[in-house]
Formats: structure tokens, sequence, C-alpha cells
């Protein structure tokens, strides 16, 4: 029934003025049995209406008006299948008119309003830039690698295009031209019906496995001839194919997926390799969590305990990133000792000058095990109202100031490299520094019982690491505070 | 109501604790507010509700409200703590290193977007997880930080579209098709005012993102450089567990940078994130091999085949991996041992390697029949061209569906002049792929070399309707034209060659490196970046330091000039070399059809455009050579030759002219020598040895002269008009 009336529906746009295209365009939603009937016409191939159908399909898209846009673009994976299905099958003369629809929306994409070449244009975000979500100060662990030098400070942008007009499909061109209008079809991808998401999987199985074994497994016949297909091609169906898998077609994307994996590995494509191995990977994580809700187009998130699961006495990174290796700390001579601390990488990012060691020196000295006490107790009343344990009192002091010790002393093991306790050549510093390290560092890996005293001498050295770590810290999130640079300078 | 009238109260006594200075006081009456008001949200979940959308306003409320006074408590807090330390007084503030979110935190922080997203609010969702990371973050905030950046990019990546995404600075949209239909409309603005709220980014000349994919990208940047921190690098076992989380969290995001990433061809950066990413990857294969990929993906070939041999050795069945070394190692390495090794690793599977089978067989023959071109002496090269067929009938009875298969087969068999059995499987093989470019150019060269020349031409012309822009293509077409339609329809082609480069190249966007005006110093440029690109993959650690530099050297001339001889393939992203290859090939071409015509000038005008982009090619000195002899100048020709033999040594072309000239200035004995050379390279070169049969005649060997001249009449016979090997062989 709606076959019929298609045509005297859709010729009546033509003659509409542009002030009542878009009230046209909302009429056209509301059509609810005439986009099946569109593909029933496009999917039989030799119907006497799919050259009407395809001018019609063009004129929406050419009107510009978003909505017709999208209307034309819903039946993009088919109109694909089609042209792939007859090329391949080299019968070139009945799909001319799926061609040049084709054609007629890549041309018109790769110009923009003024008829000039559009190049697309992609800005790679960069750390050591801000942005609403970060400052470049607070992230510390940037990679001092020659790359990243290179690139500190500009903002790279990758530009594609502009792409040549195409009258015509040929095989060298067919690919380019296809890819591009997928990307088209990729950046619509929310306002796509879920009709033309599932249509986008199963065209994409069968572009990949038509002619190879698997085939029989998957019982598709129809078509039995390979198909020639780009990576680049594969990349952008595995776009869709994602957003189909997350958006409610989680069983027919999961067997796109696999097919164009499968298809990829056969082809050695590097590109849709990494990108249908990284998809399948989160996707596994993600399968247990949203098997509940089978169909619906929503994605949902969940309260994700954030704190930090890993145990502080694990050998992390961050942990490790001050640690001076034994064998330079034998090393005597004070130049060598700068190289290490130059060789520390990114802790301050901003690049600053190589003769500036730490300057965490002289926190330690105003330090008193006293305040420290104080400050571990506070610490613990705060941090315990947070915790579920729900600890309500405060804890002794003592106690408190212990644990504080056994923290500190696990946190120690790698830092204390920076650890200086006390004033005076650097040599001996260094021996202090490596004998506490040392101390500690068997302590913890054999698991022994922390200290119970608090007042022992080697004790002190470990609050004042402590301590210092917050220097660092601050002193990393913010400038570095003149005095403390003063005070270096006098100690060299 | 009292839950309210207490949060009241709290805030006023906050805000008189801030204006008489006591800051200790204000953490921990913030904390109490904030849990307030989250048991408020929690209890309102629980209790049904006459009108369910006012009564999910309310809780929404709460909980962002809740959630905001959280993020600017943690703010204070780390104020307090931090000024404690500037002043260096005793102050104690809260330990930022140890401290954590507590329950009521985290679930104030969180529990707003869940709703909206359970509710099918994905643009107040989003909306809300925009708020949460611009505000400036703390140090206790890091861990639900990383966490959120992560959970936003992967609804960026997933729910959404460039035409469906506003900007962060941006007001979302009112209507959204990312929103459930049943529930749009009732997208109410904050409903609670607060005093003070969380201090936010600067906006100010900042980076802002223009698409999801940005954005996405932008968020997971951040999140891998806090989850990278946390690599856990002990491996003692204690420590297995945190070893796993560190592992999960991080590799979450990196896949996720690498659907961003690959979605916009971003491979290069993407191997330097996947890099970061090894202190990792300590046996875990995924990690490994997805930084195998994007090296390939990057043009890294030699450090991705490196990459790979430790990917075999943490999943020995697969046989794709050695498969993927295999195709580095012929194509862009030319690592012809490896190669093999790689390839017998896949044969040695058997069945178990099930349909990539017939690809390793294809693979090792690949392998065999470029080493048989490689090679020098004639008995080897036999050698390898019969181990080639063998491999390539094996790969070809097990895949009789794979084109590819009958193709090399073909191409195997017209190298070693079977001209009629390659004529059976080019069919066979354009019958399964009836456009394969490289089988129909077999074809026509193939019925160049049985003297078909028009039939050929038509193939090529055939090839061109479908590939209009193939060089390769075109070369072979100058060729056949100047043979069978005269040397101008040759030099309109020429013209034509040169009007597609210029549409092709001429268009190339703004990132491409090449900025120079002149030809000239885009050539300069470009060579600089031939030789960052290829030295790197010569040096290898393996062998000596002095011995592999004399060999890099060595290579970096040969690459240049043989990839300039034989261009591999038309595909013009093989970096930016390419084009000026391309160019100078045709310019090369034009002056062959020149010295064809016997226009000295012309020939000469268009080397020298090719000497302007790689003066020290051996084609570009060949061609001089052949202009001096042209002009009557034999001692000049025979400089110009001796100085392309210096660079390429095996130049059979080159070598066959010199034997020429050095027998017509009668130095017999010197030109048998340098033709018995080249037909030691290549004994299927039938002038050569029509060359060496006259100089034997000269010497009065006769005998010996005939024979030459009987295999140079029976070579002629099945001889093509450009060499088969043009054709490039790549897995």
């Amino acid at each position: 029934i709606e076959l019929q009336c298609r045509p005297t529906l859709l010729p009546a746009f033509q003659t509409l003025p542009d002030s009542a295209v878009s009230a046209y365009a909302a009429l056209l939603k509301d059509k609810g049995a005439l986009v099946p009937a569109l593909y029933k016409v496009i999917r039989e191939n030799y119907s006497e209406l799919l050259e009407p159908v395809c001018h019609q399909l063009f004129e929406f898209y050419r009107s510009g008006e978003p909505q017709l846009q999208r209307f034309t673009l819903q039946f993009l994976p088919e109109l694909l299948w089609s042209l792939l299905s007859v090329s391949a099958a080299r019968d070139p003369h009945t799909s001319g008119c799926i061609e040049a629809l084709l054609l007629g929306i890549y041309n018109l994409e790769i110009v923009d309003k003024d008829g000039q070449s559009k190049v697309l244009s992609f800005t790679v975000p960069s750390l050591s830039k801000p942005s609403v979500y970060h400052e470049p100060s607070a992230i510390g662990s940037m990679a001092l690698t020659e790359g990243a030098l290179a690139n500190h400070g500009l903002s790279r942008v990758v530009y594609s295009g502009p792409l040549l007009q195409r009258e015509n499909f040929t095989a060298q061109n067919r690919f380019e031209v296809l890819t591009f209008l997928l990307l088209c079809y990729n950046a619509a991808l929310s306002y796509m019906s879920s009709t033309s998401l599932q249509s986008l999987c199963q065209i994409s199985s069968r572009v990949c496995i038509c002619g190879y074994p698997r085939q029989q497994i998957r019982r598709y016949k129809g078509m039995s001839t390979r198909m020639t297909v780009t990576s680049e091609f594969l990349v952008q169906l595995l776009t869709g194919i994602h957003y189909a898998w997350c958006n409610g077609e989680a069983e027919l994307g999961s067997k796109a997926l696999d097919d164009v994996l499968y298809r990829a590995q056969l082809e050695l494509f590097p590109e849709a390799l990494l990108v249908g191995n990284a998809i399948k990977s989160t996707q596994q994580g993600a399968a247990l969590k949203s098997n509940t809700k089978e169909g619906a187009r929503s994605i949902q998130v969940e309260i994700t305990p954030t704190a930090s699961r890993i145990s502080r006495n694990a050998v992390t990174s961050l942990s490790i990133r001050g640690h001076r290796w034994k064998r330079h700390v034998d090393l005597g001579s004070p130049d060598e000792l700068m190289d290490i601390s130059e060789a520390d990488e990114g802790l301050w990012p901003g690049g600053m000058a190589p003769d500036i060691t730490p300057p965490t020196i002289t926190i330690s000295n105003s330090v008193t095990t006293l305040n420290l006490g104080a400050k571990a107790m506070k610490m613990c009343r705060l941090g315990g109202r947070g915790s579920k344990e729900k600890e309500t009192s405060p804890l002794p002091a003592g106690r408190a100031a212990s644990e504080s010790a056994e923290a500190s002393v696990k946190r120690l093991t790698l830092t204390s490299s920076q650890s200086v306790p006390k004033a005076g050549t650097l040599t001996s510093l260094t021996r202090t520094a490596s004998a506490v390290f040392s101390r500690s560092f068997e302590q913890v890996a054999a698991g022994s019982a922390p200290p119970s005293s608090t007042h022992a001498a080697p004790e002190a050295g470990h609050y004042s690491c402590s301590l210092q770590e917050e220097g660092t810290g601050y002193l990393n999130h913010t400038q570095r505070s003149p005095s403390i640079s003063v005070h270096l300078g006098s100690d060299l | 109501m009292t839950a309210k009238k207490s949060g009241s109260r709290l805030e006023t006594e906050i805000e008189r604790c801030r204006s008489e200075g006591q800051w200790d006081k204000i953490p921990e009456l913030v904390r109490q507010l904030s849990a307030k008001l989250i048991s408020n949200g929690l209890c309102l979940e629980k209790v049904p509700a006459a009108s369910p959308t006012e009564r999910e306003q309310e809780i929404i409320t709460c909980y962002e409200k809740s959630g905001d006074i959280a993020l600017l408590y943690l703010q204070e807090a780390e104020k307090v703590c931090v000024s404690g330390i500037q002043n260096r007084s005793p102050k104690p503030g809260p330990t930022s290193q140890d401290q954590e979110l507590g329950y009521f935190l985290e679930t104030g922080l969180q529990r707003a977007h869940v709703i909206h997203f359970k509710n099918g609010n994905l643009t107040q969702g989003v909306g809300r997880f925009r708020e949460i990371l611009r505000a400036v973050e703390t140090r206790t905030t890091q861990n639900l930080r990383m966490t959120i950046a992560r959970q936003l990019a992967e609804i960026l990546l997933r729910g959404m579209c460039e035409q469906s995404y506003w900007s962060p600075v941006e007001d979302p949209p009112t209507v959204s098709p990312l929103d459930d239909p049943t529930r749009q409309g009732h997208v109410q603005s904050k409903k609670y005012s607060l005093s003070r709220r969380p201090r936010l980014f600067k906006t100010i000349y900042c980076q802002c993102c223009n698409e999801n994919t940005e954005e996405a990208l932008l968020l997971l940047l951040i999140s891998e450089s806090m989850a990278n921190r946390d690599a856990v690098l002990s491996r003692i076992p204690e420590h297995n567990n945190d070893r796993i989380i560190s592992l999960q969290s991080a590799s979450v995001v990196y896949d996720l940078l690498t659907i961003a990433l690959g979605r916009r061809g971003q491979y290069e950066m993407l191997s330097e994130c996947l890099e970061r990413a090894m202190k990792f990857a300590f046996e875990e294969f995924h990690l490994w091999y997805q930084l195998a990929l994007s090296l390939m993906a990057a043009g890294k070939s030699a450090r991705a085949v490196k990459v790979l041999k430790e990917c075999i050795r943490l999943k020995p069945d697969d046989p794709t991996i050695p498969l993927l070394a295999v195709k580095l190692c012929i194509g862009p390495l030319h690592w012809l041992d490896e190669g093999e090794c790689f390839a017998k690793m896949v044969i040695d599977m058997g069945e178990k390697a099930a349909e990539f089978r017939a690809k390793g067989h294809l693979a090792i023959g690949l392998v065999y029949s470029l080493k048989a071109t490689d090679a020098s002496l004639r008995s080897t090269q036999e050698e390898y061209q019969r181990k080639a067929l063998g491999a390539f009938q094996r790969a070809q009875s097990l895949s009789p569906t794979d084109h590819l298969a009958a193709f090399y087969l073909a191409l195997q068999l017209a190298v070693s002049r079977q001209i009629p059995e390659a004529l059976g499987y080019v069919r066979q093989a354009l019958q399964l792929q009836g456009d394969d470019v490289h089988s129909l150019h077999l074809l026509a060269l193939l019925l160049s070399a049985q003297k078909h020349y028009q039939d050929g031409l038509n193939i090529i012309e055939m090839a061109l309707s479908e590939y209009p822009e193939n060089f390769n293509l075109l070369y072979t077409k100058v060729k056949l034209e100047s043979m069978c339609r005269g040397s101008e329809e040759a030099l309109l082609t020429c013209k034509h060659m040169l009007q597609i480069w210029k549409s092709f190249y001429n268009l190339t966007n703004p990132s491409d490196s090449g900025r120079g005006s002149s030809l000239l110093d885009r050539a300069v440029a470009d060579r600089r970046q031939l030789n960052a690109m290829t030295l790197p993959d010569f040096s290898d650690p393996d062998t000596g330091s002095v011995h592999a530099t004399s060999i890099a050297a060595s290579r970096v001339e040969q690459a240049l000039s043989e990839v300039a001889s034989s261009l591999q393939s038309s595909a013009p992203k093989h970096g930016p070399l390419h084009p000026w290859l391309t160019l100078a090939q045709i310019w090369l071409h034009a002056a062959e059809v020149y010295i064809g015509m016997s226009k000295p000038a012309e020939a000469s005008a268009c080397t020298q455009e090719a000497a302007n982009l790689f003066p020290t090619s051996h084609n570009v000195l060949f061609m001089r050579g052949q202009i001096a002899e042209l002009r009557g100048n034999i001692d000049e020709a025979k400089r110009w030759y001796e100085e392309a033999l210096s660079i390429n040594p095996t130049h059979v072309k080159t070598m066959q002219r010199l034997g020429l000239i050095l027998h017509q200035l009668q130095r017999y004995s010197l030109s048998e020598k340098v033709l018995r050379d080249a037909v030691q390279v290549n004994s299927t070169a039938h002038d050569v040895w029509n060359s060496l049969g006259e100089v034997l005649q000269a010497q009065g060997n006769a005998a010996a002269a005939t024979e030459c001249f009987l295999t140079a009449l029976e070579l002629e016979a099945s001889s093509p008009i450009l060499p088969f090997t043009i054709i490039p062989r790549a897995l």
C-alpha cells in the first residue's frame, strides 16, 4: 500500500517552497511504513522504482536540511552493499542510479557551502597546554622523550583532504569514495534508526566473509565471490559497528566485529586489526554489565569505587620516580648526583634548568617530631571518618604517631634517595641516604614489624621523608617558592 | 524537613567560620553538610513517591549539590594544607596523600550522573560529568577524576557522533537524539544555589574541543597519565593483585585510545602512547600485540618486527602474527632471511593454521622469489626460482579460490619464461578477481612477450579505465605505444602522466611537509627526510658497529636507487618521498622516448629535470650516458656508465651499454668481462647475450658466439616489453 503512496508522496517535495522543507521532513519521519518500503526497493536491485527512489533520495540530500540528509543517509549501508555486490558480480549496468546517488552525495560532501573543497581538520590535543579539564603543571609524569619535547607547546592539527571530485566509480577510487561516505554516515550515527544500524552490521559481515570459508558457518547465501576491501574502509565500518554494539545491537554487532576481524587477519591489515582488537577487548569487560538491558539504546554507568586499590607498599611508577638506584648512590661527586636528578624524568614538566637539585632538602630541617605526631593525629581523625570502618573516636596520640611512622616507612622504601635529613657535604649525605634506604627496604621486603618507638634516630629521618613528599607535591603543583631555592644555593 | 533545616544551619555555620578565619573547622562542617545531603537523597530514592518526575528532580538536586559541596570542601582542604606548608607553621592539615574519598563523598559525586544515565538522560549525564571534571583537581580527587575521565571518554566514543556533539563550553542542545525520547522535555536548569561553587579550570586561552573524538582523546590522555603513574612495577607474588588492578585500569584506557586515534588515523601518536604502556606489558599478549600493530600501521617496520617476535613467543599458535612479520620483511624491510623464518613458522603449524596455511606457502614463495631476483649466482637463482614455484603451486592447491595464489604462480612462471602456462594462471586469477590491477598488468606483459603488442596495449588501456592514476600501468603504456603507435603517442602519454601527477599531488593538504616553492627545495627537504627515515631501520645492533654503518651507507644508496628504478606501487601513501620518485620516473620515461626519436636536446632537458630531484640515481646517470652516446661522445658516455655502475654495480642495462662501448673501443676482453658479469646478474636479458655474442665473434671465438646468439634468439622470443619484476611482490 505504501509503495503506491510513495510515488505520490515523494515528488510532492520538489514543488515545496524552502520554508516548508523542515515541516516536510517532520512529516516524513511520521510515515512509519515508508522506510521499510524503501529498503525493499533498494534490496530488490532490479525494481523499476529504484531510479525514482534514488533520484528522490539525492534531492533530499541536496536540500541541505539536516533531517532530510539523515533520512537519505540511513539507507547508506544498504546502498553500499548493492553497489559492492553488483561490482563484484561484474554486472556494471544495473547499479547506475545507485552509483550516481552515492557519487552525488560524495561530491556534495567534499565541498563546503561556497563550493570550495573542504579540508577536514582534527586537532590532536596535547597535555602540555591547559584545557578545560587540566592544567599542564598538575600532570607531572609526562615522559620527557625527544618526541614530547619536539611537540612541546605545539598543538598538532591533522588535515585530510581536499578530495577530488569524482565523476564515476573505478576500481581505484571506489573505496576512497565509500570510505568517505562511511565517514559521513558515522558523523550522524546517533540519528540513525536501529534498522539502519542493523543493516550496517549485516552488510559488514557479508562484505567480509563472502567467498571465504566462514560464509558456510554464517549460512549466508547469495554471493560467493570475494570482495576487495581496504583497511581504512574496515576501520570506518568498525566505528559504526562499535556504536551499534553499544546501542542496542549487541548480538549483530559482535557478530559483525568478529567477521571484520576475521577478514582483517586474512588480509593482514594492521589498522583494522588494531581497532578491532581494542573494541573487542573493551567489550569483553563490559559485556557482563550491559547484558541486563538487551535492546535498550542507552549507555549505563555505575558508581565505581575510585579509591586507589593498589596497596601502598607496591612499587609503582610514581613511587619509583624519585628513586636513585644503588649503583648511582655510590657515586661521590656532586656533578654526578646532578646528572641523576636530571634523569629523574618529568618531575618538573616545564623543562627546568638542570642545575637545580630537588629543593626538598631544607624543609626537613624545620620539622620536629612533635609536630608530626599532632599532624598524624589529625590525619587519622579525618581519614577515619571517611573510611568505611567508621572509627569515631580519635586514636591515642602515641598510636597515631606510630601508625604514621609505619606508613611513612612503607612509603619511604624507594623514595629515600631524596631524603637528606641533615645538612652536610653531599657525599656523606648520600651515604646516609643509601644506608637508610637499604635498611628500610630490607625491613619491608622481609615483612618485619614496623618499629614501635617513634623517637629512635633513623625514624626521624623517615618523618622528614614523608613531609618532603608533600613538599615536592606542592612544589610540583604550583611554582617553586623562591626561599627554598635560595637555601639550596647555599647548600651547594 | 528537619534535615533541610539543619543543612541550611550548617551552611550558615560554614560562612561564619569563613569570616572568622577558622579554616580548620570548615572542612569538617562541609563534610557533614554533604553527607547530610546524600543521606537525604538516598532516603528519597527509597520512599515511593506520588509524582516521580518531581521526586527525581529532588533526588538529583540533592546529589548534585552534595557533589559540588564535596568538591568545594576538598579544594578548600587542600588550600589549607598547602598554606600550612607555605608558612612553615605547625598547623596541621589533612595529609592529602593518605586521604581517600569517603563513602559519602564518593556517592555524592557519582550518584547524580548514574541516575541521569539510568533515566536515559545522556545530555544531562554528560553535563554532570563535565562539571565534575572541570573543577580544579585536588590530590584526593585524582583517582575519581581518572575514573570519570575514562567513563566520559567511553560515552563520547560509544554513544555520540560528530553531529550530536556539543562542546563543553557550550550549552547542551535542548533536543538531542541521545536522550530517551519518552522522557525528553523536562530538562531543568539547576534549581539550587550555592554561595560558592568549586573552582573551575580557566577556560581562557585553552584548547577547546571541536568534536567528540577530540574531547575523548583529551580525556584519555589525562586518564592515561594518571593510570601510567599507578603502574605496579614490583613483581613479587604479594603484589600480584595490585598488578592486575593497575593493568586492567590502564588497558581499558589504552584500548579506548586506540579506538579514538584509529578513527582519525593517528597511528604514529598511537604507537607512542602504546609504548608508554609497555611498563604494564610484561607477559601481557594484548598490549604487545597492539603495540606491534600500531608500529606497523605507523610505518615503523623494524621495531614492529621485533615486537612481533615477542608476540610470537607469547602466543605461538596464532598464524597471523608471523604472517604480519613476513609482510613487513618482504615489504618495506627486505629482510628476506628473517621473512623465511617467519613463513616457515606458519608452515610448521600445519593443519592448525587452517585458512592461513595457504598464506604461509604464499609467503615463503614470495621470499624465495625475491631472493631469486637478488641472487647474483645463476645456480642459486634457479634454485630459488624452483623453490618459489613449488611454494606457489602448494598455495594454489590449498586455496584454489585465492586469486593471489594464482597470480603469483603466474608471475613466477612468467619470470622463468614459461609464457603459455603463466597465461593460463593469470586468466584463472582474473576470473577470481576481475579488476585486480597486477593481474591485468601481468596479462599485458605476457601478451607483449608473445609479441602481441596491440593486444597488450588494449589490456593496458582497459586496466587504465579502472585505474586511471596507476603510474606502473602508464609506464608500460608508454613503452607499448612507442612500439606500435609511434613516439608521438608515447609522448602524449608522458604529458598525461605529468598532468595526473600534478592533480594528484598538488592537492596535498597543509599537513604535508614539503613547503618549498620550487621543486628543488622540496626534493632537498625530502631527501633529508629519507635519510632520517631509512637510517634507523638499517642500524642493526646485532652486527658490529663499523660493519653496520658501512652496510647502512650502501643500503641507503641502494634503497634510493632501487625504489627509483622499480616503483613499488602507485598508492600515494608511501611517505613523502614517493611523489618525487614518481615524478623523476616520468621524466626519465619521457627522456627515453626522446632518445628513441633521436632528439638528444629534449632528452637531455628531461633528464635534467629528473637529476634535479635525484642527482645520484643510477638511472639518471645511465640516461645521460645514452644521450652522450646518441650525440656521438663515446668517451663521455663511457664515463657516465662507469659512474652509474659505481652507484649500482648490478644495473644490467648499463653493463650492456658499457660492454658495447668497450667493444667499439676494441677493448674486447674487458667488454667480455662486463657482459659476462651482466649475464650472471640477469641471465634472461637477450640483448646482453647478443652483445656478448658480438664481442666473442670479434675475438674470433665463433663457436661460443653462436651459442650466445642462439640463446639471445631464444630469449628474445619470450621477452616482455618491460621486465616482469616491475610488478610489485607483496603480501
